[in-house]
């Protein structure tokens, strides 16, 4: 749906990445049945794959774009001229097509003691954009949402947010401040202080320390946290200690602390781990909300709940992207039935 | 009178050297005794015969009353004819004993007759010394002499000295009469070439008293060959000692660091593999010394000839009583602690205030003697190098406990299992492995090192209640500077730390060198705040 | 005002309580007849004085661990580096006064030779700079310390280990004689503070007066820190300092923060406590000096305000009369302490009190609940909840 933005060398990696590569490290039988029930799988599969043309479409034609938008006269005769504008030109292009994505990943990689957690992983979320992540155990889903977020530095490889902030130079407090929110796998929340409290620290916000100790609390602040109870249905439970929530709503009041900053995107990791159905049920709910204003990235193995979300899926294996598109194209994928089923 | 005056002297020399020798040359002709029948009015020949006799004694100490005879130095008193070396002291004479060289006071000129001397008894004086000590029988005995006559650098020595060379078939001994020869030569009055083939043999010897024998030359020659050959020396055996120096600092750092090692090593199991800050282990450290302590106590009262044996005898005996106080702390207290590090470095702080004061209560606050048996004690000579037993025992052994250690970890099942539960406790303990009874033993096992290491640290530290504390934060840079969980890491770290400390040492002094290495390795965990040999991973959370 | 409403009653009692013994005791020791049985003799004015120092120091130290769970065991330092400046003051009072009866020089300077004073004592003579340096010196220390190793992020044991290092490098350097700060004596000898004799009976009581008005603005000031956004903030670093980071929070500028003001807190306790007690040697910086003002928190409650007060008049008071009555028993007992606190009374005195009055609060409440629930009757919900 959204593939068409996608421009010029991006689309190629992707192509290029979707084959499958043998790589190093982890060994490639994948033994693990997560996640995803066999019956489904069968079921998924029985769809007919998609052409692979979709994505090749995609390729707009660079030269058309840059001629429409900077069909500036030359001005100099130099030799070089013709070929400078044309290198520059092509920067541009590039630069443009990374400025229309929120999160803009190319040939990442990270290796842990030779160990490949990440390799030439590319990845392009839109503005707006819901995308859902699947894959194997040690996949590197959790190793990609720390170089996202600043937690890990990739060995090589390009991270831009929205287009021109180079992600791999900041810390993860200022790449937070710039609207990057993460929720962990394990429900992290300050358990000492009210859901409350919870909140109001996390708003978006001056992040000084003096400011944090004279800081008084006024009406707009108030109407805001009120909204994020109410989102994350906590209004009732706002004077409780975090300690004192069941797992579920710890998992709700820390997507409510990352509402709270406000953030473009959530990167948001296993949110329906240990959830009751209709818990379940009513997270999926509260994602589609919150993507309809802000781009969200959801990493999950649970396929119902994948379904339920109703966005593009991309299947990480072994560190690099083996498969992306609708859901039901990416599990009738025969790769992605191998990693996951196994030969 | 006339004969009590040698008795006594006699007998002060008895004492002076101790009796065994003493008494042994007593039987044979006494030199002392000898050497008195230079007093009164003697003839030349008589004089020549009482050299002949010195010689013939073949005691080293003669060589100082002929020396004297020969310069003139040598006198007798009036009255009782007893035999003095004598200097001039404003109007009076300082008188000294012949053989020993101890100052016997004071006597007016008037009352010293000087021992008449002409060419022929110099010549025979010459003759006596050369035989006396340069032939002796003895090599141990030839090498003192050649070694002496080193230091006194007296041309009229050479001829004799190419004679012993000639004569000389021991080639160390050799060497050491051509080193004579060659300071004998230096300070003759020789050719220049002569001298300049002198200073390359001084320079093969290469050590400070070459050096300073060297620079006094160059500094008082006027020939420019003579000075040019001294001067290439000097830089030879400057560069030669300063090889040794970091040679010897080296060693120093080594020693320093098989000490940290041994104190730290039982560290890098209970903090390193488990993850328990022990700040008793200092206090295990002192357990494993004070029962090495115990064991010589009851060696000495009931079979001394033990002694050389206490130390082998207590390693296992510090090994069970420090593993066996760990087994109990860890049983009582630390397990209940598990995932609480800071809650444990405090209960164990409070343990070790409560080991230390119980010890001071047993045996007292002052240290405790602990003996050296005699393997430990001692020193020999690499180069210019001395080194003492004890410490290269303290290397070896800290290096021994280490690869122990290792093949504990590696090849036993105990090991297999520590390294299954400080991996995953919840999968060791799934497979059947019984993981409290896992972590007691691990715990024994660092605390009993490190009463193996009190053992080695008594050797070459002081025994008291005090002893752990001095260790315990070294150990702990030691650990954490290596790197948490490495083994290896602990030994480079050791090694590194005490290398460090000892080269800086000579720069900013003991103190300041170690202040400074504190700092840099706070520094150092700054940069790399899991060690030299960190654990990586995205599972090693930062 | 807000912070009535904030610190709650129990603070305020014990600031009064602090501020009434800065009033009664110098009034009972100076106006009352000795033989009054109300009369506080001499002798204990500045042995209260200690103990007061000791509650801002464990007050200090509790800002750090209690709050933001850095447990510091280098406070020890910061306390004898206020202590030192101090002593650089009270030395430079002696005047010509000394053995050796040089008007510029300290004794220990002129015994060992010294021609002239060192740049680093210039302007100790002036309190007012001494006052500064009380503050300045070990805020730096802390400041830059703090600075390196909480951006590298040192935490847990690792920091703890090497405050400890910090104060052990501390403690060998200033037992050296050419650092010019006394060597293994320290200062001492002291005579004159601010023009009055440092004996005297009414200037111990004003120094203990002093050193009780420290304490209560102590009490205020992390009252006031820790009840606003920052030390809640401060408490999230203590308990998910990870999850602080990715909501856009620096948690080790809050560390720094709050590490700076506990060094600032120490050694003007260490400042105050000097005068008291006569003289400041490099003892002070041990590292065991360090790790009892942690049993002092701990026993008195950490991440309380009053518990780390109590914790340490009591282990003090403690040690007083153990150290009296049986020397050699006094470390057994401090051990034993160690072990009792950390295993069997985790949250010290008051943190027990509080929790235990929750939770028969919560008993009572539940109860009840059930109660209401039989009997068919709304439950009126607790106020405080």
């Amino acid at each position: 749906m959204v593939e068409t933005k996608v421009a010029g060398k991006v689309a190629d990696d992707v192509h290029a990445l979707t084959t499958p590569q043998g790589s190093g490290g982890e060994p490639a039988t994948p033994t693990v049945l997560q996640g995803i029930g066999g019956a489904g799988i069968a079921a998924v599969a029985a769809q007919p794959a998609m052409p692979r043309e979709a994505l090749s479409a995609s390729q707009a034609p660079v030269d058309r774009t840059l001629e429409n938008g900077h069909g500036e006269p030359v001005v100099s005769p130099h030799p070089y001229a013709a070929q400078m504008r044309e290198r520059r030109l092509a920067i541009e292009a590039q630069g443009r097509a990374r400025r229309d994505t929120l999160l803009y990943l190319n040939g990442v990689t990270k290796s842990f003691d030779g160990f490949k957690a990440i390799n030439n992983l590319s990845l392009v979320i839109e503005k707006g954009e819901m995308r859902a992540i699947i894959g194997p155990n040690g996949a590197g889903k959790t190793t990609m949402m720390d170089i996202i977020t600043g937690k890990t530095r990739p060995d090589k490889g390009e991270v831009y947010f929205s287009g021109d902030v180079d992600l791999t130079r900041h810390d993860e407090a200022a790449i937070a401040s710039m609207g990057i929110g993460r929720k962990f796998q394990k429900p992290t929340v300050f358990e000492s202080h009210t859901v409350e409290d919870n909140i109001r620290l996390s708003l978006s916000g001056p992040r000084s320390v003096l400011e944090a100790l004279v800081h008084r609390k006024d009406e707009a602040e108030r109407q805001r946290v009120e909204a994020i109870l109410e989102t994350t249905r906590l209004t009732d439970k706002r004077q409780i200690f975090a300690a004192n929530l069941s797992h579920g709503q710890k998992q709700w009041l820390e997507i409510g602390m990352l509402l709270a900053q406000d953030p473009e995107l959530l990167l948001v990791d296993e949110p329906v781990a240990g959830m009751t159905d209709a818990e379940t049920e009513e997270t999926a709910r509260l994602l589609r909300e919150i993507a309809a204003t802000r781009s969200v990235v959801v990493v999950e193995h649970d396929m119902h709940f994948v379904r339920a979300l109703g966005v593009k899926v991309t299947c990480l294996h072994e560190g690099s992207v083996l498969s992306e598109g609708t859901l039901d194209k990416v599990s009738a994928d025969p790769k992605v039935i191998e990693v996951y089923l196994g030969r | 009178m006339n004969r009590s005056i040698p008795w006594l002297l006699l007998s002060l020399a008895v004492l002076l050297f101790g009796l065994g020798p003493a008494a042994a040359q007593q039987a044979e002709a006494d030199p002392a005794a000898i050497v008195q029948k230079f007093g009164g009015k003697q003839s030349f020949d008589a004089t020549e015969a009482v050299i002949a006799e010195l010689a013939a004694t073949g005691d080293e100490r003669v060589a100082r009353a002929l020396r004297a005879l020969r310069e003139g130095d040598l006198y007798w008193r009036e009255g009782d004819e007893a035999v003095f070396i004598a200097t001039r002291k404003g109007s009076d004479y300082e008188i000294f004993d012949p053989l020993t060289g101890d100052s016997a006071g004071t006597v007016p000129s008037g009352d010293l007759q000087k021992v008449r001397v002409k060419n022929s008894i110099r010549n025979a004086v010459t003759g006596a010394l050369g035989t006396l000590t340069l032939r002796a029988e003895n090599p141990a005995q030839r090498m003192r002499a050649a070694s002496t006559l080193f230091s006194d650098a007296d041309p009229e020595m050479i001829g004799p000295l190419d004679a012993a060379i000639a004569a000389e078939e021991d080639s160390a001994v050799k060497a050491r009469m051509q080193e004579a020869r060659a300071s004998a030569v230096l300070a003759s009055d020789l050719p220049a070439a002569d001298k300049a083939a002198a200073a390359k043999v001084l320079a093969t010897r290469a050590d400070r008293e070459s050096l300073t024998m060297l620079i006094r030359f160059a500094g008082a020659t006027d020939d420019p060959v003579a000075k040019q050959a001294a001067d290439a020396a000097i830089v030879a055996i400057q560069n030669n000692i300063a090889f040794w120096n970091q040679t010897q600092n080296i060693w120093y750092g080594l020693s320093l660091g098989s000490v940290l090692l041994l104190a730290a090593i039982g560290l890098a199991i209970t903090f390193g593999v488990m993850g328990v800050i022990n700040m008793a282990h200092g206090e295990m450290v002192m357990l494993g010394a004070y029962t090495t302590f115990m064991v010589q106590e009851l060696i000495r009262n009931n079979a001394p000839g033990l002694f050389e044996w206490s130390l082998t005898i207590a390693l296992p005996l510090a090994f069970l009583v420090s593993g066996t106080v760990g087994l109990v702390m860890e049983r009582g207290l630390i397990r209940f602690l598990y995932g609480r590090p800071l809650e444990t470095l405090l209960a164990t702080f409070g343990v070790s205030l409560i080991l230390q004061q119980a010890v001071r209560t047993i045996f007292g606050p002052s240290n405790r003697q602990v003996g050296n048996p005699d393997w430990m004690s001692g020193a020999f000579d690499v180069g210019l190098m001395s080194v003492t037993w004890n410490r290269l025992w303290i290397i070896v052994f800290a290096l021994v406990v280490f690869l122990a250690l290792l093949a504990v970890l590696n090849r036993t099942p105990l090991g297999l299992q520590m390294r299954a539960v400080t991996q995953n406790r919840r999968m060791a303990a799934a497979m059947g492995i019984r993981t409290p009874w896992v972590d007691a033993m691990t715990f024994a096992l660092g605390s009993g090192i490190a009463g193996i290491a009190g053992v080695a640290l008594s050797q070459i530290d002081n025994v008291s209640p005090n002893l752990g504390q001095g260790y315990i934060i070294d150990s702990f840079m030691v650990v954490v500077f290596g790197g948490v969980g490495n083994l290896w890491g602990t030994l480079v770290g050791a090694m590194t730390l005490g290398i460090v400390n000892k080269f800086l040492e000579p720069y900013a002094g003991a103190v300041l060198g170690k202040i400074v290495v504190l700092v840099l390795i706070i520094l150092f965990i700054q940069k790399r705040p899991r060690g030299l040999f960190a654990q990586k991973g995205r599972f090693v959370d930062a | 005002m807000i912070l009535a409403r904030f610190l709650g009653p129990r603070v305020w009692i014990l600031i009064a309580a602090i501020l009434a013994a800065a009033i009664l005791v110098p009034l009972s020791n100076l106006a009352l007849p000795a033989d009054h049985p109300l009369h506080v003799p001499s002798y204990l004015v500045p042995l209260f004085g200690k103990y007061v120092c000791y509650a801002l120091l464990a007050l200090a130290l509790d800002l750090v661990w209690g709050y933001c769970g850095i447990l510091s065991l280098g406070h020890g330092a910061f306390f004898a580096l206020g202590g030192y400046a101090m002593g650089m003051y009270l030395m430079r009072q002696i005047g010509a006064r000394g053995v050796y009866g040089n008007p510029e020089l300290p004794d220990f300077m002129v015994f060992l030779n010294w021609k002239e004073l060192p740049w680093y004592w210039t302007g100790f003579d002036q309190f007012w700079f001494a006052a500064l340096m009380v503050m300045l010196v070990p805020g730096l220390l802390a400041f830059v310390f703090g600075f390196f190793a909480f951006r590298s992020r040192v935490t847990g044991v690792y920091l703890s280990i090497i405050t400890q290092a910090m104060t052990y490098a501390l403690l060998l350097a200033f037992f050296r004689n050419d650092m010019g700060f006394g060597g293994n004596n320290g200062l001492t000898d002291f005579k004159d503070i601010l023009g009055f004799s440092i004996q005297a009976d009414a200037t111990r009581a004003g120094l203990f007066a002093a050193s009780c008005i420290a304490l209560a603005l102590g009490v205020l000031l992390v009252g006031w820190i820790t009840r606003s956004k920052l030390g809640k903030l401060m408490i999230a670093v203590r308990d998910a300092e990870s999850r602080t980071r990715f909501i856009g929070w620096r948690p080790e500028y809050v560390k720094l923060f709050a590490f700076t003001v506990s060094a600032v807190m120490a050694g003007i306790a260490g400042a105050l406590y000097v005068p008291q007690v006569g003289i400041i040697n490099p003892g002070e910086f041990s590292p065991v000096n360090s790790i009892e003002i942690v049993v002092w928190a701990a026993v008195g409650g950490r991440g309380t305000l009053i518990g780390p007060v109590i914790g340490a008049l009591l282990v003090n008071y403690g040690k007083t009369v153990f150290t009296a009555l049986a020397p050699e028993f006094w470390l057994f007992l401090l051990g034993g302490l160690f072990v009792f606190v950390t295993l069997l009374l985790p949250r010290g005195i008051v943190g027990t009190i509080d929790h235990g009055w929750d939770a028969l609060r919560a008993t009572r409440r539940a109860k009840e609940a059930e109660k209401g629930e039989t009997a068919g009757t709304d439950v009126v919900p607790d106020p405080a909840e």
